[in-house]
């Protein structure tokens, strides 16, 4: 554990004594709910994995903000992946449609509950070191841009039975 | 690409504990363009958490199936219910949609009857569950606990929990489609069902009611009982419902224009719409929540808008429990996680209780309205109050530059995200660099309106806490009149007859936003450039027909479409009148408050967020926002009206700003302090009539008349040219 990261956690800690005796355990629960629902509905557990061809992975729900997105960029350990080599689907079965394909005409449209399925053309992860994703929109409706981030450890995907 | 569904006016049905969203074809279905994109915002929300999504029924008779919507052949809004009648395959089925308060929730029940012959009717009820505050607006959580007991459907999601119960009780479970023997359940849940056969024949009506409530599942258990009662007669908690809408209603002031009928409706038609957002969710929190579908949770700068208008109909009760809601969750030392910082006032609030911090403005409005809670009510500001203000006070001063006593705004979201950034497994954020009213919009790090509320807030804070020896009063208004001078001195943009939007690292910002409007509002600028900003801000780039764009169509990073950078919101409209009117320009404020009034006419009684800045059509729209009614009404009183209160000391000041043209105007019910004042206007004269316990004294711009209680008078007002 990085020096960064115990000190955050203290400092969590204290925040978190301080809401339980300010305002009530239950508050701290309740909150506390809300963060781990939105922590473990976004990113699919297990879904990172290796491909022949690359790498993919899936969300449950789009990262905070629904809506239209009119642009994605996604990187794979800091550095983006040009758009061509970003796929995404509405699901199994649906069809694949590329992140240069996305724009304020033709946005990607997400709405609560949605599952996105992503598949990144290109070599990542080779070291077996966890790699960190980050996936970044841009709403059409409200400017700010929207962004997701998760570090996990490239799984090797089960070949077809 | 596919076009979004066309805006529609559904009808909102509230109760002050849950909501029933619904489009009005028969199912609880709201498909809205959210975003840009269309999202179902169908099904029950209570105790601002969102129960459901879609919950729809369908009907199988023999081998033939349907929905219900399929068989509507009438719907609508009936004394406070959504009524809807079906027929299909010999049966006709009235349904009945209503939020109640007994328990947070909705209750939905159907009457099935048949001219001719016995048959069975199937229904199946499904639902979509979703058990997350209504604050995180884009996530559906997956994983569900499920379980029947006690003749109930338990569904819970970490600390949020729904029951479902029905009278007859289901034959049929559903999960994800699969029929299910009862029991418990863990595990990823899309739907859930329940079936019903009816046995239906002529002379014996078959019945189904249910009853879908919930929020803290922690509170489920306790409300048992009563939503038995609820179920054995779903009628009458609907009633109940409606009865103390109609008692509001009733002690809220009458307003009349004959000159002037669509602003009448418009008058109407806002303080139902505000009537629709109280809240009192659970957890001892009492308010208004923002809107609906999206907002449908109590924001601290929300409320502060919606409770002038509040205390100006009268119910000054809801307004200090409101305000108390909210100073329960004024931080009492610095929560980086929750974006807080000491003295600050919540951004949001929901039951739980959850509640996050990290906007620049939602504290600053407290102290005036506090001071305005006092006038209104006639009774002193409550002495804890008076250690909020100063909490408050010293959180803008730590903000506060004390050479200038420009008050910073901006980086909030990125202290919550420094906070939480080495924490989380998965991290996620909105590069949102500030938060002021247009929190989208880059405008830091002294946004113009902040300045004003902040001037604002000085003032009043320090008429509350009044002179003692701490001498704060006298360093805030100290801080006030710097203020007012840097305001005059850095943000004057003479070659727009403007106020530039902001300053940043010491160079303005050459934006024009309606947000300047504040400060004429505020009376903070000279009459020459007070005018001159009313004027800019009617020309045609950021005034258009149907309403105030938030930033002028020249600005190069005007995007019509845009949130806070180019769409309409009906509160700049508000803001626009409510600056004519100060001016002393009653055409054009009354211009404004028509754009607003016809918005509610064609929204069918809905009043919109806001609309995209290049033609009439909401986008990225919540169909009901309290910011889209209350300014209206707060406007109508405090300006058309003219009206000012200190029910302390007896006063009421009306100064109306009729239009020369109009013969006639009344307001009736207006309550000042414990008493009514009925006004009665025209050109020549304004009668006033006062039941109260004490005399009232009317102050004209001509004459001053005091009244015993029970009495009339005539004030002879002198004719306007």
């Amino acid at each position: 554990m990085s020096s960064r990261h115990a000190g955050a956690l203290f400092a969590l800690l204290r925040q978190g004594l301080t809401l339980g005796v300010d305002y009530g355990t239950h508050s701290l629960e309740a909150l506390l709910a809300v963060a781990e629902t939105v922590e473990e509905n976004v990113y699919a557990i297990d879904s990172f994995r290796r491909t022949g061809e690359g790498i993919e992975f899936a969300l449950d729900n789009p990262p905070l903000r629904v809506g239209a997105f009119g642009a994605i960029r996604l990187a794979v350990d800091g550095t983006f992946v040009p758009p061509e080599r970003v796929r995404w689907r509405a699901g199994e079965g649906r069809e694949w449609r590329t992140a240069d394909s996305v724009g304020p005409a033709t946005p990607l449209w997400w709405a609560p509950g949605d599952r996105t399925e992503f598949a990144v053309l290109g070599t990542f992860g080779v070291d077996g070191r966890p790699s960190t994703v980050r996936l970044e929109l841009r709403s059409t409706a409200i400017p700010p841009l929207v962004w997701f981030e998760f570090t996990e450890t490239l799984e090797e995907k089960a070949p077809p039975p | 690409m596919i076009a979004p569904p066309p805006a529609i006016h559904p009808p909102l049905l509230t109760s002050r504990s849950a909501a029933a969203l619904l489009d009005g074809r028969g199912d609880l279905e709201l498909v809205r363009e959210t975003r840009g994109a269309p999202v179902d915002w169908g099904g029950v929300m209570a105790s601002c958490v969102r129960l459901t999504g879609p919950w729809r029924l369908d009907l199988r008779s023999g081998d033939s199936e349907t929905s219900l919507p399929a068989t509507t052949i009438s719907a609508g809004l009936s004394d406070g219910l959504f009524v809807s009648r079906h027929r299909w395959g010999g049966f006709e089925i009235e349904q009945r949609v209503a939020p109640v308060d007994d328990v947070p929730g909705v209750v939905r029940s159907l009457r099935c009857t048949r001219s001719s012959g016995v048959a069975a009717l199937t229904v199946t009820s499904r639902f979509v569950p979703y058990l997350l505050p209504v604050l995180v607006e884009g996530i559906r959580p997956h994983l569900f606990r499920l379980e029947t007991r006690d003749e109930t459907l338990r569904v819970q999601q970490r600390t949020f929990g729904l029951e479902y119960r029905s009278r007859p009780l289901p034959e049929l479970l559903f999960v994800n489609r699969g029929s299910w023997i009862g029991g418990r359940y863990r595990g990823r849940v899309e739907e859930i069902g329940a079936q019903y056969t009816l046995r239906v024949d002529p002379s014996t009506p078959a019945e189904l009611a249910i009853v879908l409530q919930g929020g803290l599942d922690r509170a489920l258990d306790s409300r048992a009982a009563a939503a038995a009662a609820v179920l054995a007669d779903p009628d009458a908690a609907a009633r109940r419902v409606v009865t103390a809408d109609r008692r509001w209603t009733d002690a809220t002031p009458t307003f009349r224009c004959p000159d002037a009928p669509a602003l009448e409706r418009a008058y109407v038609a806002a303080r139902e719409g505000l009537r629709r957002l109280y809240s009192a969710p659970g957890d001892d929190l009492t308010g208004l929540v923002a809107g609906y579908p999206w907002y449908a949770a109590i924001w601290g700068r929300d409320l502060a808008w919606m409770l002038w208008a509040v205390l100006w109909l009268g119910d000054y009760d809801w307004a200090a429990r409101s305000i108390d809601s909210l100073l329960r969750f004024q931080a009492r030392s610095a929560l980086p996680v929750l974006g807080g910082e000491a003295g600050e006032l919540p951004m949001q609030v929901a039951p739980g209780p959850i509640f996050l911090y990290g906007t620049s403005d939602t504290t600053l409005y407290f102290p005036l309205l506090m001071a305005g809670w006092s006038a209104h009510a006639g009774a002193p500001v409550p002495s804890a109050w008076i250690e909020s203000v100063r909490a408050m006070i010293a959180w803008g001063e730590a903000r506060t530059d004390p050479s200038t006593g420009l008050l910073r705004n901006g980086g909030e979201a990125e202290e919550i995200e420094a906070a939480t950034a080495a924490l989380a497994r998965v991290r996620y954020g909105i590069d949102a660099p500030d938060t002021t009213i247009w929190d989208s919009a880059d405008r830091r790090a002294h946004a113009v309106d902040i300045q004003v509320h902040w001037w604002r807030a000085l003032r009043a804070a320090a008429g509350l806490v009044g002179d003692d020896r701490s001498g704060s009063a006298e360093r805030w208004r100290s801080t006030a009149d710097r203020l007012a001078a840097t305001l005059g001195r850095e943000y004057a943009w003479p070659a727009e007859g403007y106020l530039y939007d902001s300053l940043r690292d010491g160079r303005p910002i050459p934006q024009v936003r309606p947000n300047a409007l504040r400060a004429v509002s505020a009376g903070l600028l000279p009459a020459a450039l007070a005018r001159s900003v009313v004027a800019r801000a009617a020309a045609d780039d950021l005034t258009t027909p149907w309403g105030v764009r938030t930033l002028s169509a020249k600005d190069p990073a005007y995007d019509p479409q845009a949130y806070h950078a180019g769409q309409v919101w009906t509160i700049a409209t508000a803001w626009a009148a409510d600056a004519a009117f100060a001016i002393g320009d009653a055409e054009r404020g009354l211009r404004y408050l028509l754009t607003i009034a016809e918005r509610y006419g064609d929204e069918g009684g809905s009043a919109n967020e806001c609309y995209r800045g290049d033609r009439p059509e909401p986008f990225d729209s919540c169909f009901l926002l309290g910011f889209s009614v209350a300014p209206f009404l707060t406007v109508l009183f405090e300006r058309l009206w003219g009206l000012s209160v200190n029910a302390g000391a007896g006063v009421l000041t009306v100064r109306p700003a009729f239009p020369t043209s109009w013969g006639s105007a009344a307001l009736d019910n207006l309550r000042v302090g414990d008493g009514s004042v009925g006004l009665d206007w025209s050109p020549e004269r304004l009668r006033v009539r006062w039941l109260g316990p004490r005399p009232l004294t009317v102050r004209t711009a001509d004459e001053v008349a005091t009244l015993p209680s029970g009495q009339s008078a005539d004030l002879p007002l002198r004719p306007t040219t």
